[in-house]
């Protein structure tokens, strides 16, 4: 097991580099901002990108990026957005926001979702199941800023339930943090809870009229025993690995959602890094969901073994 | 004994410390009066009898916070290197900085003959003790190295006294040496700091400071300012080929990759046009192409040498000591600040005797951080960019931040203005005397989205809301709502470029049977259009909280800022829109009537127009009319630049559509002229129609509000103007009758003169700039200018810039008409009419939503 995670590590680190490679070359094609001549300023813009190599091949360019990173992990300074501050500075501050909103988010959607869908699954083809399934997919098929809106309309204004936007400051795990992200972190459980919802139904209809299921209720087990303790484990097997899917899918869809909701996170930075032609917030924006998504895809792939022991993760056999 | 001495000396060290802070703190009984005006939430409720001046100040009792919404938060306050207006909100909506002389309404404690109370304003020291003293002839005697012109007597050096409580919110005293330290650091050649060419450049330019700031830069002098003609003449005078530099920039439009306008005339380097495709002829050019193609004599373009052709000059020696710079510590507690031209009254006290780089020194140093590069060091800085790195000296200070989330103010306490007795106005309404800045706090958040806003602001969580589109129907009579006008004009420009249309129509993927594009260059085309729109009808459609603008210059610019005067009001403006417009003014009562009734709507005379420019335009084949049917066979397609697509842009094309589709009804360009949306091009939608890439934009810019004479530059300087690049402000002649006398000269020349730089004509000196000439000669320029620049209908007013927004019903301003300068008086004058808690329980009461 560990030998195999070491390999996997070790591929991960090359798609890593491969994808950051090829990422940084594209992003370097982009024309760059047009700097007004004989200004002052374009002197130390100029200044700065020849420092980073702007000048230089793109491979010479991505050596010297990787280099500052490595000797003094320095992703560069913002040359537009937060003009001359430290890249990573700013990155390292919005982070806990990001990710305790899309966490508190999956968290909440992993057990509505689930029981939704059991519930589904054994009132199959009856008018419960017609009504959760229509639900669903109506949810998945809307996107998630429009969840925002309405809950912000709904709750936040009409009802007074909520504040509007995310409160202020860096206590992140004080009572009134956590209720003024109870907005963010509904708009962006919607879609995932459908997403679980339906999963769990297609996986849980199937396994429930499995032999072992008939043999289990043979044995004597009432059908929500045979349910939880059979028939749920071996769903368990698409459903977790779902989990950490959803959980980069949120992390994506969280850029909009950030903005409604004032959420001070690294999606509106990204998305501002973009739209303000700030490269180097966006290399490091990139490299961040890069790796996430390649540290997913790994905890899925250990986990099987974890859920059924009958994976053997590495086995030649 | 060492004991006794440690016990005296930690003796004297606590009264020198209590001796600093008191001094720090307290009000200055010397230079002005106590009116014990405290709006500590502590103090009583009831109206106090001040100390000397027997000045009775109202108090204000409970917290007053001021919750406010940004789209953009600032993220880098530091007056050296700030960028953008979100960055300026620390400064202009918090106030965290005082200036040395405030300007202040007019109210029973400041009167202003002949203006009633909050209808006019004056100019107060602020950080200053006192007026500035006019110190030219001393400094001219002491100071050669200033160069003040021999003969000059005044304007050009002022002593400012300082009060003697200045300090910033950590306690830091501010001295004359602060003010010095803080230039220096601004101006500072090894930072390259941004706003360093606030203080050099300009009508308000610090004496050598452009000297230090620019130590041992090289910079382009065309062969007129080197005083030659041609290169021929340049050649005789010992010069050589070799010298010889091409503005690129001006020239071209492009500039090198490290970011000069300027290029040898021999070099052979190929610099890309982003204005042509790439692969087209002339994607990439170098100095040497453009000099043998176009310049050098004998060369189409060769009579514009004397504009574009000159030589590298180093006139900013490498070292130029900062002890040069016209800023010094001239006593105990004074500075004399030395500008490059005479200045003095409004502009003087309000714009040039600035010191918004004022910064503290020790901290400032402690920010910077140096990069080593290839090509040298870079310097950033993290002045003024959080809570810890933050330093104010005005009444508010920054009590806590957080990037691109929010950023709280809160009472400076150490801001001299609490307790000087100085900072108190006469309410006209009820004659009582209050304090100023009532706001205990201030809390700004961001709220991207304008629903948001909304909401919470009927929820009574944010002081104001910036009324949209869809809003005006609903609230544009609200009693809460309040106009705000802009300087802005927006001006539809039309592509004019007629060497990029050609190029554009002759490329093998145009479609010439079906689409024209050089229809929209005729003369008379152009008239057309700017007389097919209603503007105000225009406005109400696209976007309700503008008005119509007729002119070049807006409705709220200020001619003379003594008396608070418009520009547009004046009988020159007026009659110069009424011959623009063809108004007969013998018909109306008054010049203000004619005014009033010009809509910019002319739909006969635009048939009219509409039908000549297609005959011109059939002559000069710019389209056929194949089947003889009286129409077009091509379509005149106007790609409109679009920074971004939006509601506004739709209406507006789809607007202009309609109106152009009805007023060519019956002529040949009946359904042949379409405006289309460009893709959308980000902040490369002005160069897109300066190079001639696409043809039609709304587009205009504002200038300073006191100096509508300073907007002349931008119609006359290629690098801006839209139409630099097919209009030649030089080559434009303009005569305006001066003291009886009427005086020829070109475009670029008045405007020239009309800002302050002397103009030799015939061998005689013009000097038309503020304090040269009376107020109505320049009145008389700038009117026919602006008569000449519409005349060429490259910018059809438009629209004046504006919005709407309501205001809280827990706040009210004093006065309710919108000053130029003062606005409504900001959170200087806002007061309130309840405490935080006390809105809250009406809010409540209101059950939870408010009625606007």
């Amino acid at each position: 097991m560990l030998k195999y995670v070491i390999k996997r590590l070790f591929y991960m680190i090359i798609v890593f580099f491969i994808i950051t490679l090829m990422c940084f070359v594209l992003i370097r094609m982009l024309p760059l901002p047009v700097l007004p001549p004989e200004d002052s300023h374009t002197k130390v813009l100029l200044m700065r990108r020849e420092a980073l190599g702007y000048n230089e091949p793109y491979l010479v360019q991505f050596w010297i990026f990787l280099k500052n990173i490595f000797t003094k992990f320095d992703w560069g300074l913002s040359e537009k957005l937060y003009f001359g501050r430290e890249v990573w500075d700013i990155f390292s501050q919005k982070l806990p926001a990001t990710m305790l909103v899309n966490f508190y988010s999956i968290i909440l959607s992993i057990p509505f979702g689930i029981i939704i869908g059991i519930i589904a699954a054994l009132k199959k083809n009856t008018w419960v199941d017609y009504t959760l399934s229509t639900v669903t997919m109506v949810v998945i098929s809307v996107p998630s800023f429009v969840y925002a809106f309405l809950i912000q309309y709904i709750f936040c204004y009409k009802l007074k339930w909520f504040p509007f936007l995310m409160k202020s400051g860096t206590d992140w795990f004080s009572p009134a943090m956590f209720v003024s992200m109870i907005p963010p972190i509904m708009a962006l459980s919607f879609g995932t809870i459908a997403s679980f919802t339906r999963t769990t139904r297609a996986e849980l209809t199937e396994v429930l009229t499995s032999e072992f299921m008939l043999l289990a209720r043979t044995k004597g087990l009432t059908k929500a025993q045979a349910t939880v303790r059979h028939a749920l484990r071996n769903c368990a097997v698409v459903i977790v690995p779902s989990i950490f899917g959803e959980f980069i899918g949120i992390l994506g869809g969280a850029i909009i959602i950030e903005k409604i909701f004032a959420v001070p996170g690294v999606g509106g930075l990204t998305l501002n890094a973009i739209t303000g032609l700030d490269y180097n917030i966006f290399m490091l924006s990139t490299c961040f969901y890069t790796a996430v998504g390649l540290l997913a895809g790994i905890v899925v792939d250990i986990s099987y073994g974890f859920i059924d022991p009958r994976i053997r993760m590495g086995s030649r056999k | 004994m060492r004991k006794f001495n440690k016990a005296v000396a930690l003796l004297l060290a606590s009264l020198f410390a209590v001796s600093a802070v008191a001094g720090c703190g307290k009000n200055n009984v010397s230079t002005s009066a106590s009116a014990s005006n405290s709006t500590s939430a502590s103090a009583s409720a009831s109206a106090s009898a001040s100390t000397e001046n027997k000045v009775e100040v109202e108090k204000f009792e409970g917290d007053f916070i001021f919750y406010d919404s940004v789209s953009t938060l600032a993220t880098n306050w530091n007056p050296h290197t700030y960028q953008t207006s979100d960055d300026a909100y620390p400064r202009d909506e918090a106030h965290i900085t005082s200036d040395l002389y405030s300007v202040i309404f007019n109210d029973a404690l400041h009167p202003v003959e002949g203006k009633d109370p909050f209808t006019g304003y004056v100019i107060v020291p602020e950080m200053a003790a006192a007026d500035p003293v006019d110190v030219t002839a001393q400094v001219k005697k002491d100071h050669p190295e200033f160069n003040i012109p021999e003969s000059a007597t005044t304007g050009y050096a002022w002593a400012v006294t300082l009060r003697d409580d200045l300090c910033f919110d950590d306690g830091t005293k501010i001295t004359p040496d602060t003010f010095v330290e803080s230039l220096k650091r601004l101006l500072d050649p090894k930072l390259l700091n941004y706003r360093a060419v606030d203080a050099y450049d300009g009508t308000y330019a610090i004496a050598n400071a452009k000297n230090y700031a620019l130590a041992g830069n090289g910079a382009f002098k065309s062969l007129t300012d080197l005083g030659f003609a041609t290169v021929e003449d340049f050649i005789a005078a010992g010069h050589t080929e070799a010298e010889l530099v091409i503005d690129i920039n001006g020239f071209w439009g492009i500039s090198t990759e490290t970011g000069k306008g300027y290029v040898s005339a021999a070099d052979e380097t190929l610099i890309r046009d982003p204005a042509v495709q790439e692969g087209q002829d002339e994607d990439y050019v170098s100095g040497k192409y453009l000099w043998e193609t176009y310049l050098q004599t004998g060369a189409p373009y060769a009579s514009y040498q004397s504009q574009y052709v000159g030589m590298e000059v180093f006139e900013y020696e490498a070292g130029f000591p900062f002890e040069k710079v016209g800023l010094f510590k001239s006593g105990d507690n004074e500075i004399t600040y030395v500008f490059n031209s005479s200045l003095d009254g409004f502009y003087l006290k309000a714009y040039a005797l600035s010191c918004n780089w004022l910064v503290e020194p020790t901290l400032y140093d402690s920010c910077l951080k140096e990069t080593e590069t290839a090509s040298g060091s870079v310097w950033s800085s993290t002045y003024n960019t959080s809570v810890e790195t933050s330093r104010s000296y005005g009444p508010y200070k920054v009590s806590d931040y957080q990037l691109d989330k929010s950023i709280h103010f809160v009472k400076n306490d150490k801001w001299f203005g609490w307790t000087d007795g100085n900072h108190i106005y006469v309410d006209p309404e009820d004659g009582k005397t209050y304090p100023m800045f009532q706001t205990t706090e201030i809390d700004c958040q961001v709220v991207a989205e304008a629903t948001t806003r909304k909401q919470m602001f009927l929820s009574g969580q944010l002081m104001n809301y910036g009324l949209q589109a869809e809003d005006f129907d609903q609230y544009r009579n609200s009693e809460y709502a309040h106009s705000t006008p802009a300087e802005t004009v927006y001006f539809a420009i039309f592509n004019g470029y007629e060497s990029v249309i050609n190029d554009r129509e002759a490329a093998a993927d145009f479609d010439g049977a079906n689409v024209d594009l050089q229809s929209m260059t005729l003369n008379s085309f152009r008239r057309a259009v700017a007389v097919t729109f209603d503007k105000d009808l225009f406005c109400a459609t696209v976007s309700p909280a503008r008005v119509g603008a007729f002119g070049l210059i807006g409705n709220t610019y200020i001619y003379d800022p003594e008396t608070c005067a418009y520009y547009r009001d004046t009988p020159q403006a007026m009659q110069a829109l009424c011959d623009f417009y063809s108004v007969d003014t013998s018909k109306y009562a008054s010049l203000k009537d004619a005014v009033a009734s010009i809509t910019g709507y002319d739909p006969e005379t635009a048939k009219t127009l509409y039908q000549q420019a297609y005959t011109e335009a059939l002559e000069k084949g710019y389209i056929t009319d194949a089947d003889n049917d009286g129409k077009s066979d091509q379509t005149v397609t106007i790609t409109y630049s679009i920074s971004s697509d939006s509601d506004f842009m739709t209406k507006t094309i789809n607007y202009m559509n309609e109106k152009i589709g009805e007023a060519t009804v019956g002529t040949g360009y009946e359904g042949k002229i379409q405006i289309v949306k460009s893709a959308p091009c980000g902040n490369d939608w002005s160069n897109n129609i300066r190079n001639g890439i696409y043809d039609m934009v709304l587009g205009g810019w504002s200038g300073s509000a006191m100096d509508p004479f300073g907007l002349t530059e931008l119609y006359t300087d290629p690098a801006r103007a839209y139409d630099g690049k097919w209009f030649d402000a030089t080559a434009v002649e303009m005569t305006v009758n001066v003291n009886g006398k009427d005086l020829t000269m070109t475009l670029k020349e008045w405007s020239d003169a009309l800002n302050g730089t002397m103009v030799t004509k015939d061998g005689v000196d013009y000097n038309f700039g503020y304090g040269s000439a009376d107020v109505e000669t320049r009145l008389n320029i700038l009117a026919k200018f602006e008569g000449v620049v519409l005349g060429t209908y490259d910018y059809i007013p438009m629209m004046n810039n504006g919005s709407m927004s309501l205001l809280s019903q827990q706040v009210y301003y004093v006065v309710e008409e919108y000053n130029p300068v003062l606005s409504r008086g900001g959170k200087q004058y806002l007061k309130y009419n309840y405490d935080d808690k006390e809105w809250k329980d009406y809010v409540a009461q209101q059950g939870g939503t408010l009625n606007y």
